[in-house]
């Protein structure tokens, strides 16, 4: 049985030693975000996937992944590549299981299975991915997410699956 | 998606999905295709159903019990 709950804080300290250990490094939202309603059923929405996975297409220019600050950029991920086209330079997470199957983070063929029976109407040209390790707060919420946003609006995405690693 | 329950409610996206699973395994353990399938329909239900800003939808799954079905499947695909 699955349940929906709004509950509080387990560690509600563990924030503020972030904060004055790595100081701004954390974004702070003091209110929810109003919900943004769906238009239209999910079997005739365009949907895109935003990881922060370090997935990439062979060949393209791999995620800094030991910059001190982070890598502000992002990658396309065209929607219709397979598992083995893609790899994955990130070393802030355990990557064994993404390693035997990309699928456990990137779920690109699970993804094209659902929009090709129709259960989703549809995915974007591309997907988006980027490295999870960023500690400039203002940078990754200003440059990379806007950019990452713009990017999704102009590929006519309707409905965006979000995931860390 | 998210592995790390109070990263989610410090954060306060609005519409989340929990999986009290390891992190870098979102959509769970490899090959287990039905598991992986399960959970994004389960996302996309969220997105159907939430109803206030920072509902979080907690999946009835175990890390341990999907873990042992991912080892069978490995075990029947020939996989080590």
């Amino acid at each position: 049985m699955t349940e929906t709950f709004k509950s509080k804080q387990l560690r509600s300290g563990l924030w503020n030693t972030v904060n004055e250990r790595y100081p701004g490094s954390m974004i702070t939202k003091d209110s929810y975000v109003p919900l943004a309603n769906i238009t239209k059923p999910i079997s005739e929405s365009r949907l895109t996937f935003v990881s922060t996975a370090g997935v990439q297409p062979k060949g393209t220019m791999p995620f800094d992944t030991v910059h001190p600050v982070g890598d502000y950029t992002y990658r396309k991920v065209p929607s219709h590549l397979k598992q083995e086209d893609l790899e994955i330079h990130q070393l802030k997470y355990p990557t064994f299981g993404a390693n035997e199957d990309i699928n456990v983070i990137f779920p690109i063929k699970r993804l094209q299975e659902l929009a090709d029976e129709g259960v989703i109407g549809g995915l974007t040209d591309h997907f988006f991915s980027f490295i999870g390790y960023n500690m400039d707060p203002t940078l990754l919420e200003e440059t990379l997410a806007e950019n990452i946003a713009d990017a999704v609006v102009k590929d006519h995405a309707d409905i965006a699956l979000l995931s860390p690693a | 998606m998210s592995v790390a329950l109070d990263v989610t409610e410090y954060i306060k996206p609005p519409r989340s999905v929990f999986v009290p699973f390891m992190m870098g395994h979102h959509f769970g353990v490899p090959f287990h295709k039905e598991l992986q399938r399960s959970i994004i329909l389960e996302a996309l239900e969220h997105l159907e159903d939430a109803k206030n800003s920072g509902e979080i939808r907690t999946l009835p799954y175990k890390w341990a019990k999907v873990r042992k079905e991912g080892n069978a499947i490995k075990k029947k695909l020939g996989l080590k």
